[in-house]
């Protein structure tokens, strides 16, 4: 099989951002973290725990979401956006442990974590389910490399174990999903009222299942783009009608979780926590819950691109709302990352979606998908209401 | 062990007997072998020096300017590791890097530490710190002089106190202690323990002329220990995993059964 590829323009741009992160990586290493970092003693976690890793790994979460729409809940006509959201759950968690490396103090001690024994902490289950969780996406995935391989004794072993392993996957992102939030409801004196809760797990689980087709549709109309496959804008229109379902819910249990906590006054307090919290609700959740009633929306690229992108987005702010600019610590310090820690989770993306690129382009991972040309305007009947229910159940 | 009996210990951190001479301070870099800092006098609280605690200052005497009569004057209050009875930064170390010791001191083991800082986003008095210049950085905060506890030695800051603002003993004594202070010259002190029971209970004990906000401390935390809140989750974790897996497991198998009998072969990526 052939690994090479022709680097496109915008390979090169993102081979440049990569390059340009490495140089402060290796400041980072050379220097330590305060070399170049603004996190303190006050705020020691700052972006680099906010995005490249919180966020990172709730976007990864569409490896486990349209895992378990195909495979648990029987959606099987969605088989085509199997691989590519394995593909994209094992990059987005690959990209959380490369994270993970920069930001740690102590990066070389990491593999304390699996000899320690710490049940009374988030960031243990965490380390452990994520870890687990990053092997099984490598089973899932190996599958597609080794069958074109042509190593048919490994692959019959990777489908022996796949169903339990697959399970495996799905249960443990469930965990470690919502033990992200958990992580966080240590914190109420310094998470924003707004955002604190004692149902931060489960609205972090829920929100990373929200923003799981929202992915999985944005990734399908990138490589339908950029790669040259025709899009299956029916299959896009069904995800669609699943995502409206889940945004809506995603919305009932955030306001519901708001006003049930008595903290909704703090959405009319002018602060600049308030203005963030609105754009949160109002760009992440209320605009594409709208929008994706719309069938006209469902039903166009551009619709569908800018819904999933304003969700996906949201999904984005809600996890800097919590880690970052909800986050208020009374001190005399205070924090806005520098340009070497955005310049590395920049560095960091960039090398993700090359290496999405790549492999999409080497390896048979939009295999299902008809080439172009066959039906550039597929029909576009009204999905059944069957269709949405069944997948949003 | 060379500690003659395992009663936990604490502190008074009498803040009304402060005279602001710093000598704990000095005390604890000594003993904790810190270096010195250049400082600078500051706008503001500027004759607090330094301004807050870092990794070489693992205690600070706080000066406030407060008005109570006619003209402002200086109300000291002291920022040290509190030693929470339930510490939320040990609950949250995935390494158990820091621990409670059965004497009292919440203390750090470098060893075992992967950095992630955890403990400092955990801690609710904002009291660990980090290096972060040094190549392999390390958590630092009082250490409550664990290494002279086991040696039946108080805390260096209580050992050299000239005005017997800290008193180390068992901490059963100390709250009674606090307590008849507090009863005894109740014009002298405000009616309030910190650390009695905020986060549910620590091993450094303070007393105050004036409300507690007002020198700087953390109020209005919650009387319960910081751990509980994670607690409550995490220990659904082994049931859920097994429940969860049960669930998608038998949906599974429904799923390629009902497939099966359609024709399709089931199969998967």
């Amino acid at each position: 099989m052939n690994w090479r590829i022709r680097l496109t323009w915008w390979d090169t741009l993102l081979l440049a951002i990569m390059a340009c992160g490495a140089v402060f990586a290796l400041v980072r290493y050379a220097g330590g973290i305060g070399s170049i970092a603004n996190i303190n003693n006050a705020y020691p976690w700052g972006w680099w725990v906010g995005y490249g890793i919180m966020t990172m790994v709730a976007v990864g979460g569409v490896g486990f979401t349209i895992t378990a729409l195909v495979e648990i809940l029987g959606a099987h006509r969605y088989h085509p956006f199997l691989r590519p959201a394995v593909l994209m759950g094992l990059l987005c968690y690959s990209s959380a442990i490369i994270m993970l490396m920069v930001e740690l103090g102590r990066p070389w001690m990491v593999w304390m974590i699996l000899i320690s024994w710490a049940p009374t902490s988030a960031l243990y289950e965490v380390g452990w389910c994520a870890f687990l969780y990053l092997n099984v996406l490598v089973l899932e995935f190996v599958q597609v490399p080794v069958e074109q391989l042509g190593w048919g004794r490994l692959l019959r072993v990777l489908r022996a174990i796949y169903i339990p392993i697959m399970l495996l996957g799905v249960t443990l992102s469930h965990l470690h999903q919502s033990s992200l939030g958990t992580l966080m409801t240590l914190l109420p004196h310094k998470v924003n009222v707004l955002w604190w809760s004692d149902l931060l797990p489960l609205l972090f689980l829920f929100s990373a299942i929200m923003a799981g087709p929202a992915m999985a549709i944005l990734e399908h109309l990138a490589a339908a783009r950029w790669l040259g496959f025709a899009p299956r804008l029916d299959l896009l229109a069904g995800l669609a009608r699943i995502e409206a379902w889940l945004v809506g819910l995603f919305l009932t249990f955030q306001m519901g979780d708001l006003f049930y906590r008595g903290a909704a006054g703090a959405m009319l307090s002018g602060t600049w926590f308030a203005l963030s919290f609105w754009v949160e609700i109002g760009f992440g959740l209320l605009l594409p819950f709208v929008l994706l009633l719309l069938p006209e929306v469902r039903e166009s690229r551009r619709g569908l691109a800018t819904a999933c992108g304003l969700v996906v987005a949201g999904v984005l702010l809600h996890r800097l709302n919590v880690a970052v600019i909800g986050l208020r610590v009374r001190h005399w310090e205070s924090y806005i990352p520098s340009l070497g820690e955005i310049s590395i989770t920049l560095g960091i993306t960039a090398g993700v979606l090359f290496a999405f690129g790549w492999l999409a382009r080497i390896l048979p991972i939009h295999a299902e998908l008809p080439p172009p040309q066959t039906s550039p305007h597929p029909a576009t009947q009204p999905t059944s209401a069957l269709r949405g229910t069944e997948g949003a159940a | 062990m060379t500690t003659p009996t395992v009663q936990p210990k604490a502190m008074i951190q009498d803040n009304t007997r402060c005279i602001g001479c710093r000598a704990c301070m000095v005390a604890c870099k000594s003993w904790n072998d810190r270096p010195a800092d250049h400082t600078d006098f500051f706008a503001g609280a500027g004759y607090q020096n330094p301004r807050d605690l870092d990794a070489n200052n693992y205690t600070l005497i706080t000066f406030n300017e407060i008005t109570t009569g006619a003209t402002p004057d200086w109300v000291f209050g002291r920022q040290l590791c509190m030693h929470c009875d339930h510490p939320a930064c040990a609950s949250a170390c995935p390494t158990t890097a820091l621990y409670k010791t059965p004497l009292g001191p919440v203390v750090f083991d470098e060893s075992r530490c992967i950095g992630c800082r955890a403990c400092m986003q955990a801690c609710p008095f904002i009291i660990p710190k980090y290096d972060y210049e040094n190549f392999a950085p390390k958590i630092h905060k009082c250490t409550f002089c664990a290494d002279r506890l086991e040696v039946g030695l108080e805390p260096a800051c209580a050992k050299v106190c000239p005005t017997d603002a800290i008193t180390f003993g068992d901490r059963d004594d100390m709250v009674t202690e606090a307590k008849r202070r507090i009863a005894t010259a109740p014009g002298t002190y405000i009616p309030e323990i910190y650390g009695l029971d905020e986060v549910g209970g620590t091993s450094v004990l303070h007393l105050s002329s004036v409300p507690f906000e007002q020198i700087g401390y953390i109020t209005g935390l919650p009387k319960t220990p910081m751990p509980d809140l994670t607690h409550r989750w995490l220990r659904l974790t082994a049931p859920v995993f097994a429940l969860l897996y049960g669930l998608f497991g038998a949906l599974n198998w429904i799923v390629r059964r009902r497939m099966r009998r359609q024709g399709h072969g089931g199969e998967t990526t």
